[in-house]
Protein backbone atom coordinates (compact mmCIF):
# COMPACT_ATOMS: atom_id res chain seq x y z
CA UNK A 1 0.00 0.00 0.00
CA UNK A 2 1.60 3.18 -1.13
CA UNK A 3 -1.07 5.45 0.32
CA UNK A 4 -0.71 6.55 3.88
CA UNK A 5 -3.32 7.81 6.26
CA UNK A 6 -3.15 11.30 7.65
CA UNK A 7 -5.27 12.50 10.56
CA UNK A 8 -6.90 15.87 9.95
CA UNK A 9 -8.37 17.70 12.92
CA UNK A 10 -10.62 20.76 13.06
CA UNK A 11 -9.48 23.29 15.66
CA UNK A 12 -10.72 26.74 16.51
CA UNK A 13 -8.16 29.46 16.16
CA UNK A 14 -7.55 30.17 19.82
CA UNK A 15 -4.65 29.80 22.23
CA UNK A 16 -3.94 26.31 23.48
CA UNK A 17 -5.98 24.26 21.02
CA UNK A 18 -2.96 22.84 19.22
CA UNK A 19 -1.51 22.01 22.61
CA UNK A 20 -4.74 20.15 23.47
CA UNK A 21 -4.38 18.01 20.35
CA UNK A 22 -0.77 17.03 20.93
CA UNK A 23 -1.37 16.43 24.62
CA UNK A 24 -4.15 13.99 23.86
CA UNK A 25 -1.76 12.09 21.58
CA UNK A 26 1.16 12.33 24.01
CA UNK A 27 -0.96 10.97 26.85
CA UNK A 28 -1.81 7.97 24.69
CA UNK A 29 1.86 7.47 23.86
CA UNK A 30 1.40 8.22 20.19
CA UNK A 31 4.50 9.44 18.38
CA UNK A 32 3.88 12.20 15.86
CA UNK A 33 6.02 11.72 12.76
CA UNK A 34 5.03 14.89 10.96
CA UNK A 35 2.61 17.72 11.67
CA UNK A 36 1.38 20.82 9.93
CA UNK A 37 -1.15 23.48 10.78
CA UNK A 38 -3.16 25.22 8.11
CA UNK A 39 -5.12 28.22 9.24
CA UNK A 40 -7.87 30.57 8.16
CA UNK A 41 -9.00 33.59 10.14
CA UNK A 42 -11.02 31.70 12.72
CA UNK A 43 -10.21 28.03 12.42
CA UNK A 44 -7.37 25.77 11.50
CA UNK A 45 -6.78 22.22 10.40
CA UNK A 46 -4.08 20.20 12.08
CA UNK A 47 -2.71 17.51 9.79
CA UNK A 48 -0.45 14.87 11.16
CA UNK A 49 1.21 11.59 10.37
CA UNK A 50 1.83 9.04 13.07
CA UNK A 51 2.20 5.31 13.50
CA UNK A 52 -1.05 3.38 13.68
CA UNK A 53 -3.29 6.20 12.43
CA UNK A 54 -6.55 4.30 13.08
CA UNK A 55 -6.00 4.08 16.80
CA UNK A 56 -4.73 7.66 16.94
CA UNK A 57 -7.92 8.72 15.14
CA UNK A 58 -9.98 6.88 17.76
CA UNK A 59 -8.17 8.71 20.53
CA UNK A 60 -8.67 12.10 18.88
CA UNK A 61 -12.32 11.43 18.09
CA UNK A 62 -13.09 10.23 21.60
CA UNK A 63 -11.58 13.41 22.96
CA UNK A 64 -14.34 15.40 21.29
CA UNK A 65 -12.51 16.68 18.24
CA UNK A 66 -13.97 16.56 14.77
CA UNK A 67 -11.41 14.71 12.68
CA UNK A 68 -11.04 12.59 9.60
CA UNK A 69 -8.61 10.10 8.13
CA UNK A 70 -7.37 11.33 4.76
CA UNK A 71 -5.32 9.41 2.24
CA UNK A 72 -2.17 11.22 1.23
CA UNK A 73 1.13 10.26 -0.37
CA UNK A 74 4.57 10.42 1.18
CA UNK A 75 7.37 10.75 -1.30
CA UNK A 76 11.08 10.60 -0.64
CA UNK A 77 13.24 13.07 -2.46
CA UNK A 78 16.96 13.47 -2.31
CA UNK A 79 18.04 16.28 -0.05
CA UNK A 80 19.68 18.52 -2.56
CA UNK A 81 18.75 21.67 -4.52
CA UNK A 82 16.34 21.19 -7.41
CA UNK A 83 15.02 17.78 -6.49
CA UNK A 84 11.58 18.97 -5.35
CA UNK A 85 11.24 20.97 -8.56
CA UNK A 86 11.97 17.82 -10.53
CA UNK A 87 9.16 15.94 -8.83
CA UNK A 88 6.70 18.79 -9.18
CA UNK A 89 7.52 19.16 -12.85
CA UNK A 90 6.68 15.52 -13.41
CA UNK A 91 3.38 15.92 -11.57
CA UNK A 92 2.54 19.02 -13.54
CA UNK A 93 3.13 17.17 -16.77
CA UNK A 94 0.66 14.53 -15.62
CA UNK A 95 -1.79 17.29 -14.78
CA UNK A 96 -1.87 16.44 -11.09
CA UNK A 97 -3.05 19.22 -8.82
CA UNK A 98 -1.54 19.46 -5.34
CA UNK A 99 -4.06 20.50 -2.68
CA UNK A 100 -1.43 20.94 -0.01
CA UNK A 101 2.04 19.76 0.92
CA UNK A 102 4.33 19.72 3.90
CA UNK A 103 7.70 18.20 4.50
CA UNK A 104 9.92 16.71 7.15
CA UNK A 105 13.44 15.44 7.11
CA UNK A 106 14.29 11.80 7.49
CA UNK A 107 16.84 10.25 9.84
CA UNK A 108 19.10 9.48 6.96
CA UNK A 109 20.76 12.71 5.93
CA UNK A 110 20.34 12.33 2.22
CA UNK A 111 16.54 12.25 2.01
CA UNK A 112 13.61 14.51 2.79
CA UNK A 113 10.00 13.33 2.94
CA UNK A 114 7.17 15.33 1.46
CA UNK A 115 3.52 14.66 2.34
CA UNK A 116 1.23 15.62 -0.51
CA UNK A 117 -2.53 15.64 -0.92
CA UNK A 118 -3.40 15.45 -4.58
CA UNK A 119 -6.48 15.46 -6.74
CA UNK A 120 -5.79 12.03 -8.19
CA UNK A 121 -3.93 9.48 -6.09
CA UNK A 122 -3.63 6.68 -8.64
CA UNK A 123 -2.39 8.95 -11.36
CA UNK A 124 0.15 10.49 -9.00
CA UNK A 125 1.52 7.12 -7.88
CA UNK A 126 1.92 6.03 -11.51
CA UNK A 127 3.61 9.27 -12.37
CA UNK A 128 6.03 8.97 -9.43
CA UNK A 129 6.95 5.42 -10.30
CA UNK A 130 7.60 6.19 -13.93
CA UNK A 131 9.80 9.11 -12.90
CA UNK A 132 11.74 7.11 -10.31
CA UNK A 133 10.31 9.05 -7.38
CA UNK A 134 10.09 6.86 -4.31
CA UNK A 135 6.59 6.65 -2.79
CA UNK A 136 6.71 5.52 0.82
CA UNK A 137 4.40 3.08 2.57
CA UNK A 138 3.43 3.33 6.23
CA UNK A 139 6.15 0.79 7.07
CA UNK A 140 8.74 2.82 5.17
CA UNK A 141 7.79 5.88 7.17
CA UNK A 142 8.15 4.06 10.48
CA UNK A 143 11.62 2.88 9.57
CA UNK A 144 13.10 6.03 8.12
CA UNK A 145 11.59 8.79 10.24
CA UNK B 1 -59.01 10.17 14.37
CA UNK B 2 -60.90 12.62 16.54
CA UNK B 3 -61.05 12.35 20.33
CA UNK B 4 -64.19 14.37 21.03
CA UNK B 5 -66.16 14.29 17.81
CA UNK B 6 -69.06 16.42 19.00
CA UNK B 7 -67.08 19.41 20.23
CA UNK B 8 -64.19 19.25 17.74
CA UNK B 9 -66.49 19.32 14.72
CA UNK B 10 -69.18 21.60 16.19
CA UNK B 11 -70.59 23.86 13.44
CA UNK B 12 -69.15 27.38 13.56
CA UNK B 13 -72.37 29.13 14.65
CA UNK B 14 -72.87 26.76 17.54
CA UNK B 15 -69.19 27.04 18.47
CA UNK B 16 -69.32 30.83 18.42
CA UNK B 17 -72.51 30.85 20.48
CA UNK B 18 -70.77 28.62 23.01
CA UNK B 19 -67.76 30.92 22.99
CA UNK B 20 -69.88 33.98 23.66
CA UNK B 21 -71.75 32.31 26.52
CA UNK B 22 -68.48 31.25 28.12
CA UNK B 23 -66.89 34.65 27.51
CA UNK B 24 -69.75 36.34 29.37
CA UNK B 25 -69.40 33.93 32.28
CA UNK B 26 -65.65 34.55 32.38
CA UNK B 27 -66.02 38.32 32.30
CA UNK B 28 -68.55 38.25 35.14
CA UNK B 29 -66.21 36.03 37.08
CA UNK B 30 -63.05 38.11 36.78
CA UNK B 31 -64.93 41.39 37.25
CA UNK B 32 -66.38 40.14 40.51
CA UNK B 33 -63.42 38.20 41.86
CA UNK B 34 -60.13 39.61 40.52
CA UNK B 35 -59.37 43.18 41.69
CA UNK B 36 -56.87 43.59 38.84
CA UNK B 37 -59.64 43.15 36.25
CA UNK B 38 -62.19 45.25 38.13
CA UNK B 39 -59.66 48.10 38.03
CA UNK B 40 -58.62 47.43 34.42
CA UNK B 41 -62.26 47.42 33.25
CA UNK B 42 -62.95 50.61 35.20
CA UNK B 43 -59.98 52.32 33.53
CA UNK B 44 -61.25 51.17 30.12
CA UNK B 45 -64.68 52.46 31.13
CA UNK B 46 -66.33 49.13 30.44
CA UNK B 47 -68.33 46.50 32.31
CA UNK B 48 -69.04 42.89 31.33
CA UNK B 49 -72.55 43.79 30.17
CA UNK B 50 -71.10 46.12 27.52
CA UNK B 51 -69.81 43.09 25.65
CA UNK B 52 -72.80 42.12 23.54
CA UNK B 53 -71.17 39.81 21.02
CA UNK B 54 -67.79 38.31 20.16
CA UNK B 55 -67.19 41.34 17.97
CA UNK B 56 -66.97 43.51 21.09
CA UNK B 57 -63.97 41.55 22.37
CA UNK B 58 -61.52 44.17 21.17
CA UNK B 59 -63.04 46.72 23.54
CA UNK B 60 -61.61 44.83 26.50
CA UNK B 61 -58.21 45.73 27.95
CA UNK B 62 -55.17 43.54 27.36
CA UNK B 63 -53.37 41.47 29.97
CA UNK B 64 -49.57 41.33 29.73
CA UNK B 65 -46.81 39.30 31.29
CA UNK B 66 -45.90 42.35 33.34
CA UNK B 67 -49.41 42.37 34.80
CA UNK B 68 -48.85 38.79 35.90
CA UNK B 69 -45.49 39.69 37.43
CA UNK B 70 -47.00 42.65 39.25
CA UNK B 71 -49.63 40.40 40.80
CA UNK B 72 -47.03 37.86 41.99
CA UNK B 73 -47.74 35.34 43.31
CA UNK B 74 -51.53 34.90 43.64
CA UNK B 75 -53.00 38.24 42.58
CA UNK B 76 -54.62 36.94 39.38
CA UNK B 77 -56.34 33.97 41.01
CA UNK B 78 -60.13 34.12 41.06
CA UNK B 79 -60.35 31.41 43.69
CA UNK B 80 -59.19 31.05 47.27
CA UNK B 81 -56.07 28.92 47.63
CA UNK B 82 -57.97 26.02 49.23
CA UNK B 83 -59.68 25.37 45.89
CA UNK B 84 -56.39 25.41 43.98
CA UNK B 85 -54.93 21.96 43.36
CA UNK B 86 -51.82 22.81 41.31
CA UNK B 87 -49.46 25.75 40.89
CA UNK B 88 -47.06 26.13 37.98
CA UNK B 89 -44.67 28.97 37.23
CA UNK B 90 -42.77 30.02 34.17
CA UNK B 91 -39.07 30.50 34.39
CA UNK B 92 -38.47 34.21 34.57
CA UNK B 93 -35.02 35.13 33.35
CA UNK B 94 -35.66 38.64 34.57
CA UNK B 95 -37.22 39.16 37.97
CA UNK B 96 -40.04 37.11 39.41
CA UNK B 97 -41.61 34.14 37.62
CA UNK B 98 -45.21 34.26 36.48
CA UNK B 99 -47.46 32.03 38.53
CA UNK B 100 -50.46 30.03 37.29
CA UNK B 101 -53.02 28.26 39.47
CA UNK B 102 -55.40 25.45 38.51
CA UNK B 103 -58.58 24.17 40.12
CA UNK B 104 -59.48 20.50 39.95
CA UNK B 105 -61.80 21.25 37.02
CA UNK B 106 -58.98 23.16 35.26
CA UNK B 107 -56.68 20.15 35.49
CA UNK B 108 -59.44 17.91 34.13
CA UNK B 109 -60.08 20.34 31.26
CA UNK B 110 -56.34 20.60 30.47
CA UNK B 111 -56.05 16.80 30.45
CA UNK B 112 -58.99 16.60 28.03
CA UNK B 113 -57.47 19.18 25.69
CA UNK B 114 -54.10 17.39 25.79
CA UNK B 115 -55.79 14.05 25.08
CA UNK B 116 -57.57 15.65 22.10
CA UNK B 117 -54.23 17.01 20.98
CA UNK B 118 -52.51 13.64 21.18
CA UNK B 119 -55.26 12.05 19.09
CA UNK B 120 -55.04 14.86 16.52
CA UNK B 121 -51.33 13.98 16.22
CA UNK B 122 -52.19 10.37 15.53
CA UNK B 123 -51.60 8.90 18.99
CA UNK B 124 -53.98 6.32 20.48
CA UNK B 125 -54.52 4.58 23.80
CA UNK B 126 -52.24 1.79 22.55
CA UNK B 127 -49.21 4.06 22.36
CA UNK B 128 -46.21 4.14 24.68
CA UNK B 129 -45.52 7.83 25.20
CA UNK B 130 -42.01 8.80 26.27
CA UNK B 131 -42.49 12.20 27.86
CA UNK B 132 -39.18 14.06 27.66
CA UNK B 133 -40.65 17.43 28.58
CA UNK B 134 -39.29 18.67 31.88
CA UNK B 135 -41.39 17.86 34.94
CA UNK B 136 -41.62 20.57 37.52
CA UNK B 137 -42.73 24.17 37.57
CA UNK B 138 -42.62 24.09 33.74
CA UNK B 139 -46.04 23.01 32.44
CA UNK B 140 -44.69 20.77 29.65
CA UNK B 141 -43.99 17.61 31.64
CA UNK B 142 -47.13 17.34 33.76
CA UNK B 143 -49.36 18.75 31.02
CA UNK B 144 -48.37 16.07 28.53
CA UNK B 145 -48.36 13.45 31.29
CA UNK B 146 -51.98 14.04 32.35
CA UNK B 147 -53.12 14.16 28.74
CA UNK B 148 -51.39 10.88 27.94
CA UNK B 149 -53.00 9.21 30.96
CA UNK B 150 -56.40 10.66 30.07
CA UNK B 151 -56.00 9.15 26.62
CA UNK B 152 -55.18 5.82 28.21
CA UNK B 153 -51.72 5.52 26.69
CA UNK B 154 -48.77 4.17 28.68
CA UNK B 155 -46.74 7.19 29.72
CA UNK B 156 -43.04 7.05 30.59
CA UNK B 157 -42.41 10.09 32.82
CA UNK B 158 -38.71 10.33 32.04
CA UNK B 159 -38.58 14.16 31.95
CA UNK B 160 -35.85 16.01 30.03
CA UNK B 161 -32.13 15.31 29.99
CA UNK B 162 -30.03 12.22 30.68
CA UNK B 163 -29.82 11.56 26.97
CA UNK B 164 -28.10 8.16 26.92
CA UNK B 165 -30.60 6.77 29.40
CA UNK B 166 -33.49 8.25 27.38
CA UNK B 167 -32.25 6.32 24.39
CA UNK B 168 -31.78 3.08 26.27
CA UNK B 169 -35.36 3.35 27.52
CA UNK B 170 -36.64 4.38 24.11
CA UNK B 171 -35.14 1.21 22.62
CA UNK B 172 -35.93 -1.21 25.46
CA UNK B 173 -39.44 0.06 26.27
CA UNK B 174 -40.29 0.34 22.57
CA UNK B 175 -41.63 3.89 22.93
CA UNK B 176 -43.89 4.83 20.03
CA UNK B 177 -44.49 8.53 20.77
CA UNK B 178 -41.90 11.09 21.87
CA UNK B 179 -42.88 14.37 23.48
CA UNK B 180 -40.06 16.91 23.77
CA UNK B 181 -38.89 20.34 22.78
CA UNK B 182 -37.78 20.23 19.12
CA UNK B 183 -34.21 21.16 20.03
CA UNK B 184 -34.02 18.31 22.50
CA UNK B 185 -35.56 15.97 19.93
CA UNK B 186 -32.76 17.02 17.58
CA UNK B 187 -30.14 16.28 20.22
CA UNK B 188 -31.76 12.89 20.84
CA UNK B 189 -31.86 12.14 17.10
CA UNK B 190 -28.19 13.04 16.66
CA UNK B 191 -27.18 10.94 19.63
CA UNK B 192 -29.26 7.95 18.50
CA UNK B 193 -27.53 8.20 15.14
CA UNK B 194 -24.06 8.45 16.72
CA UNK B 195 -24.83 5.36 18.78
CA UNK B 196 -25.92 3.53 15.63
CA UNK B 197 -29.38 2.82 17.05
CA UNK B 198 -31.61 4.39 14.41
CA UNK B 199 -32.84 0.93 13.40
CA UNK B 200 -33.62 -0.03 16.98
CA UNK B 201 -36.21 2.60 17.81
CA UNK B 202 -39.96 2.18 17.40
CA UNK B 203 -41.09 5.80 17.38
CA UNK B 204 -43.84 6.74 14.97
CA UNK B 205 -44.99 10.14 16.26
CA UNK B 206 -43.16 13.10 17.79
CA UNK B 207 -45.09 15.86 19.56
CA UNK B 208 -42.76 18.82 19.72
CA UNK B 209 -43.37 22.27 21.13
CA UNK B 210 -42.49 24.99 23.64
CA UNK B 211 -40.18 26.76 21.19
CA UNK B 212 -40.49 27.85 17.56
CA UNK B 213 -39.05 25.44 14.99
CA UNK B 214 -38.88 25.39 11.23
CA UNK B 215 -40.40 23.22 8.51
CA UNK B 216 -36.90 22.13 7.56
CA UNK B 217 -36.22 20.96 11.06
CA UNK B 218 -39.44 18.98 10.84
CA UNK B 219 -38.24 17.27 7.68
CA UNK B 220 -34.89 16.38 9.22
CA UNK B 221 -36.51 14.95 12.34
CA UNK B 222 -39.06 13.02 10.31
CA UNK B 223 -36.44 11.53 8.01
CA UNK B 224 -33.96 10.65 10.69
CA UNK B 225 -36.37 9.21 13.25
CA UNK B 226 -38.92 7.98 10.70
CA UNK B 227 -41.78 9.68 12.53
CA UNK B 228 -44.56 12.13 11.98
CA UNK B 229 -43.24 15.24 13.72
CA UNK B 230 -46.17 17.32 14.99
CA UNK B 231 -46.19 20.82 16.36
CA UNK B 232 -47.95 21.54 19.63
CA UNK B 233 -48.54 25.02 20.98
CA UNK B 234 -49.18 26.25 24.46
CA UNK B 235 -48.00 28.61 27.10
CA UNK B 236 -48.17 28.30 30.84
CA UNK B 237 -49.99 31.58 31.39
CA UNK B 238 -52.90 30.32 29.29
CA UNK B 239 -52.75 26.69 30.44
CA UNK B 240 -49.67 24.86 29.20
CA UNK B 241 -49.21 22.56 26.19
CA UNK B 242 -52.36 21.69 24.27
CA UNK B 243 -53.72 25.18 23.50
CA UNK B 244 -53.33 24.41 19.79
CA UNK B 245 -52.24 21.35 17.87
CA UNK B 246 -51.48 20.18 14.37
CA UNK B 247 -53.68 17.54 12.82
CA UNK B 248 -52.54 15.04 10.18
CA UNK B 249 -52.92 17.73 7.48
CA UNK B 250 -49.95 19.60 9.01
CA UNK B 251 -51.30 22.88 7.69
CA UNK B 252 -51.51 24.93 10.84
CA UNK B 253 -52.48 24.24 14.41
CA UNK B 254 -56.12 24.00 15.54
CA UNK B 255 -56.66 26.22 18.53
CA UNK B 256 -59.26 24.72 20.84
CA UNK B 257 -61.89 27.38 20.46
CA UNK B 258 -64.32 25.96 22.99
CA UNK B 259 -61.74 26.94 25.61
CA UNK B 260 -59.88 29.87 24.06
CA UNK B 261 -60.68 32.83 21.84
CA UNK B 262 -57.74 33.76 19.61
CA UNK B 263 -57.17 37.20 18.07
CA UNK B 264 -54.32 38.64 16.04
CA UNK B 265 -53.23 42.20 16.70
CA UNK B 266 -50.62 44.52 15.31
CA UNK B 267 -48.03 44.43 18.11
CA UNK B 268 -47.14 48.09 17.61
CA UNK B 269 -50.55 49.75 17.23
CA UNK B 270 -52.37 47.03 19.23
CA UNK B 271 -55.21 47.19 16.69
CA UNK B 272 -56.95 43.91 15.81
CA UNK B 273 -56.04 42.40 12.42
CA UNK B 274 -58.17 40.35 10.04
CA UNK B 275 -57.88 36.58 9.81
CA UNK B 276 -55.00 35.78 7.48
CA UNK B 277 -52.90 38.76 8.53
CA UNK B 278 -49.70 38.18 10.45
CA UNK B 279 -49.34 39.67 13.90
CA UNK B 280 -49.23 38.91 17.59
CA UNK B 281 -51.49 36.19 18.96
CA UNK B 282 -53.79 37.32 21.78
CA UNK B 283 -55.77 34.72 23.72
CA UNK B 284 -58.77 34.97 26.03
CA UNK B 285 -59.48 31.92 28.15
CA UNK B 286 -63.19 31.15 28.44
CA UNK B 287 -63.26 27.93 30.40
CA UNK B 288 -60.65 28.34 33.07
CA UNK B 289 -61.76 28.75 36.66
CA UNK B 290 -58.75 29.47 38.81
CA UNK B 291 -57.01 32.01 36.66
CA UNK B 292 -58.89 33.20 33.58
CA UNK B 293 -57.02 35.71 31.43
CA UNK B 294 -58.62 38.33 29.23
CA UNK B 295 -56.85 39.21 25.96
CA UNK B 296 -53.48 37.91 27.06
CA UNK B 297 -50.66 39.09 24.79
CA UNK B 298 -48.64 35.99 23.97
CA UNK B 299 -45.86 37.80 22.04
CA UNK B 300 -46.01 34.92 19.54
CA UNK B 301 -46.16 35.92 15.89
CA UNK B 302 -48.58 34.00 13.69
CA UNK B 303 -51.79 34.38 11.70
CA UNK B 304 -55.24 32.83 11.91
CA UNK B 305 -56.30 30.46 9.13
CA UNK B 306 -60.09 30.52 8.95
CA UNK B 307 -60.54 28.23 5.93
CA UNK B 308 -61.99 24.82 6.84
CA UNK B 309 -59.42 22.08 7.42
CA UNK B 310 -59.57 18.80 5.55
CA UNK B 311 -59.50 16.89 8.88
CA UNK B 312 -63.06 18.01 9.59
CA UNK B 313 -62.36 19.95 12.78
CA UNK B 314 -64.16 23.29 12.81
CA UNK B 315 -61.80 25.03 15.23
CA UNK B 316 -59.72 27.61 13.37
CA UNK B 317 -56.01 27.16 12.92
CA UNK B 318 -53.01 29.32 13.65
CA UNK B 319 -49.99 29.13 11.40
CA UNK B 320 -46.87 27.44 12.80
CA UNK B 321 -45.37 30.06 15.10
CA UNK B 322 -42.78 32.11 13.25
CA UNK B 323 -41.15 33.42 16.37
CA UNK B 324 -41.74 35.58 19.38
CA UNK B 325 -41.92 39.30 19.10
CA UNK B 326 -39.48 39.42 22.00
CA UNK B 327 -36.84 37.05 20.61
CA UNK B 328 -37.13 38.60 17.24
CA UNK B 329 -33.78 40.18 16.52
CA UNK B 330 -33.73 43.50 14.75
CA UNK B 331 -30.50 43.75 12.79
CA UNK B 332 -30.03 47.12 11.18
CA UNK B 333 -33.78 47.49 10.93
CA UNK B 334 -34.44 44.02 9.53
CA UNK B 335 -36.58 41.68 11.63
CA UNK B 336 -35.01 38.25 11.94
CA UNK B 337 -36.26 35.21 13.79
CA UNK B 338 -33.82 32.49 14.79
CA UNK B 339 -36.14 29.99 13.08
CA UNK B 340 -35.51 31.73 9.74
CA UNK B 341 -31.75 31.35 10.08
CA UNK B 342 -32.28 27.76 11.11
CA UNK B 343 -34.36 27.18 8.02
CA UNK B 344 -31.57 28.50 5.79
CA UNK B 345 -28.98 26.30 7.51
CA UNK B 346 -31.16 23.23 7.14
CA UNK B 347 -31.46 23.82 3.40
CA UNK B 348 -27.73 23.32 2.96
CA UNK B 349 -26.85 19.77 2.00
CA UNK B 350 -25.42 17.72 4.82
CA UNK B 351 -25.89 20.44 7.37
CA UNK B 352 -27.95 19.54 10.45
CA UNK B 353 -26.26 22.06 12.54
CA UNK B 354 -26.14 23.13 16.08
CA UNK B 355 -25.95 26.86 15.79
CA UNK B 356 -26.01 30.00 17.85
CA UNK B 357 -26.58 33.61 16.92
CA UNK B 358 -24.43 36.30 18.48
CA UNK B 359 -25.77 39.81 18.13
CA UNK B 360 -23.49 42.72 18.91
CA UNK B 361 -23.12 46.39 18.15
CA UNK B 362 -19.71 47.46 16.94
CA UNK B 363 -19.09 51.12 16.08
CA UNK B 364 -22.83 51.77 16.26
CA UNK B 365 -23.51 49.05 13.71
CA UNK B 366 -25.43 45.90 14.55
CA UNK B 367 -23.58 42.70 13.74
CA UNK B 368 -24.91 39.19 13.54
CA UNK B 369 -22.55 36.28 13.87
CA UNK B 370 -23.80 32.81 13.07
CA UNK B 371 -21.76 30.16 14.81
CA UNK B 372 -22.09 26.72 13.28
CA UNK B 373 -20.58 23.58 14.70
CA UNK B 374 -18.43 21.51 12.37
CA UNK B 375 -19.34 17.86 12.70
CA UNK B 376 -17.82 14.91 10.90
CA UNK B 377 -20.39 15.15 8.09
CA UNK B 378 -19.32 18.58 6.94
CA UNK B 379 -15.67 18.51 7.96
CA UNK B 380 -13.17 18.54 5.16
CA UNK B 381 -9.43 18.57 5.59
CA UNK B 382 -9.17 21.22 2.91
CA UNK B 383 -9.46 24.79 4.14
CA UNK B 384 -11.02 26.02 0.94
CA UNK B 385 -13.94 23.59 1.20
CA UNK B 386 -14.73 24.76 4.71
CA UNK B 387 -14.38 28.37 3.62
CA UNK B 388 -16.66 27.57 0.72
CA UNK B 389 -19.23 26.32 3.23
CA UNK B 390 -18.86 29.52 5.26
CA UNK B 391 -19.38 31.59 2.13
CA UNK B 392 -22.38 29.56 1.07
CA UNK B 393 -24.10 30.00 4.44
CA UNK B 394 -23.35 33.70 4.34
CA UNK B 395 -24.67 34.04 0.81
CA UNK B 396 -27.83 32.02 1.44
CA UNK B 397 -28.69 34.12 4.49
CA UNK B 398 -28.03 37.26 2.49
CA UNK B 399 -30.15 36.04 -0.41
CA UNK B 400 -33.07 34.87 1.65
CA UNK B 401 -33.13 37.25 4.61
CA UNK B 402 -31.26 40.20 3.15
CA UNK B 403 -28.82 40.58 5.99
CA UNK B 404 -25.06 40.35 6.07
CA UNK B 405 -23.70 37.98 8.66
CA UNK B 406 -20.36 36.71 9.79
CA UNK B 407 -20.33 32.94 9.74
CA UNK B 408 -17.94 31.26 12.14
CA UNK B 409 -17.21 27.57 12.17
CA UNK B 410 -16.71 26.27 15.68
CA UNK B 411 -15.67 22.94 17.11
CA UNK B 412 -18.34 20.37 17.69
CA UNK B 413 -20.02 20.33 21.10
CA UNK B 414 -18.80 23.79 22.01
CA UNK B 415 -22.24 25.37 21.76
CA UNK B 416 -24.51 24.85 24.70
CA UNK B 417 -26.65 21.73 24.29
CA UNK B 418 -30.20 22.16 25.35
CA UNK B 419 -32.11 19.64 27.36
CA UNK B 420 -34.93 22.13 27.68
CA UNK B 421 -35.42 25.20 25.55
CA UNK B 422 -32.50 25.96 23.25
CA UNK B 423 -30.66 29.19 23.76
CA UNK B 424 -30.23 30.30 20.18
CA UNK B 425 -29.50 33.97 20.58
CA UNK B 426 -26.93 35.82 22.62
CA UNK B 427 -27.48 39.55 22.39
CA UNK B 428 -24.45 41.47 23.55
CA UNK B 429 -25.79 44.85 22.50
CA UNK B 430 -26.04 47.42 25.21
CA UNK B 431 -28.88 49.63 24.13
Amino acid sequence: MKRIKQISIFVENKPGRLLDVVEVLGNSNIDIKAISLADSSDFGIVRLICENPESAYEVINNSGFTASLTEVLAIAISDKPGSLAKVLRALKESDVNIEYMYGFSAKTKDHAVMIIKVSNLEETIKCCISNNVQVLSENDISSIV
Amino acid sequence: MIYDDEIETLPREALEALQFKRLQQTLERVYALVPFYKEAFRKANITPSDIKSLKDLHKLPFTTKDDLRDSYPYGMFSMPIDQIVRIHASSGTTGKPTVVGYSRADIEEWSQLMARSFVACGATSKDIIQNAYGYGLFTGGLGAHYGAEKLGAAVIPISGGNTKKQIMIMVDFKSTVLTATPSYAQLLADTIEEMGLLDKINLRVGVFGAEPWSENMRQKLEEKLRINAMDIYGLSEIMGPGVAIECEAKEGLHIWEDAFIPEIIDPDTQEPLEDGQEGELVITTIKKQAMPLIRYRTKDITKIIKEPCKCGRTHRRIQKILGRSDDMIIIRGVNVFPSQIESVLMEIEGLAPHYQLIVDRINNLDTLEVQVEVDSKIFSDEIRKLQGLQNQIQKDIKDILGITTKVTLVETRTLERSEGKAKRVIDKRKI
